[in-house]
């Protein structure tokens, strides 16, 4: 389902590839960025741009990503519609996620954390 | 004042396909605002039925029911036959007690929170969620 892009400086912009994030499909959303993080990808951005609608369970796919990214690398949010952003802000997921507008701006900042 | 009634595969695979087309129904009804609200509730409630409706009919479909009035937008959930009850107000949290890093338990809080009213009550021989969303708030 994940569609993936290399960008400079070894990081990876993945793309759900649905345009919604629900309990129908978050778990093999997940289970497939997991493994790309299993693989050795550590600095992850995921661009919703593509995305007009995320629930809690998409949420806590998000949230479970972060969790094993951990301490080996980084995982941004870039693209959030005004829907998309609204649902981070009400369930404060702005708090615990980097949020960049666009994929070239999260990735900019990541590489130059590096 | 219309009505309508949608039936839902007991499916989580179906979810989505029955919020998005029960938000075209009330799309001329609510303001932006009331569509996202409508579209998470909707999207939450429908997803917990799924989850937690254990019945002996899985082939019974979840009935929804809609209703536009001059005021709101009425939508009725019931739950499959044989379904045991499940009010969600007895296990919600406010979203504000959830640790920012759980990865689940934020539905139920989200329906209360997106809704302005709701009520589970029984229905002829089903359970139904009731929720209400005022075009006032949008």
């Amino acid at each position: 389902m994940i569609k993936t892009l290399s960008h400079d400086a070894g990081v990876t912009v993945v793309r759900p590839g649905a345009e919604r994030l629900s309990a129908a499909n978050a778990k093999a959303f997940k289970d497939e960025v997991a493994q790309l993080i299993e693989s050795g990808s550590a600095q992850l951005v995921i661009d919703l741009s593509g995305v007009s609608f995320v629930d809690s369970s998409g949420l806590g796919a998000l949230v479970g990503l972060l969790k094993k990214i951990g301490y080996r690398g980084d995982l941004a949010m870039a693209g959030l519609n005004a829907d998309v952003a609204q649902m981070f802000r009400i369930c404060r997921m702005d708090k615990v996620f980097k949020i960049y507008p666009t994929v070239d701006q999260a990735a900019e900042k990541m590489a130059d954390a590096l | 004042m219309t009505r309508a009634t949608f039936h839902m595969r007991n499916d989580p695979a179906d979810v989505d396909r029955a919020v998005v087309a029960l938000k075209c129904h009330v799309a001329n009804a609510l303001g932006t605002a009331g569509l996202f609200r409508f579209e998470l509730s909707l999207a939450e409630a429908l997803a917990n039925v799924v989850k937690h409706a254990t019945t002996s009919a899985p082939d019974a479909p979840v009935v929804i029911e809609f209703e536009v009035t001059r005021d709101a937008v009425q939508v009725e959930i019931c739950d499959p036959i044989g379904a045991a009850p499940f009010d969600l107000r007895d296990h919600a949290h406010p979203l504000e007690s959830i640790d920012l890093l759980a990865e689940e338990g934020r539905g139920l809080g989200l329906i209360l929170n997106a809704t302005d009213h709701m009520d589970y009550r029984r229905k002829a021989d089903r359970m139904c969620l009731f929720l209400t969303f005022l075009k006032s708030k949008d």
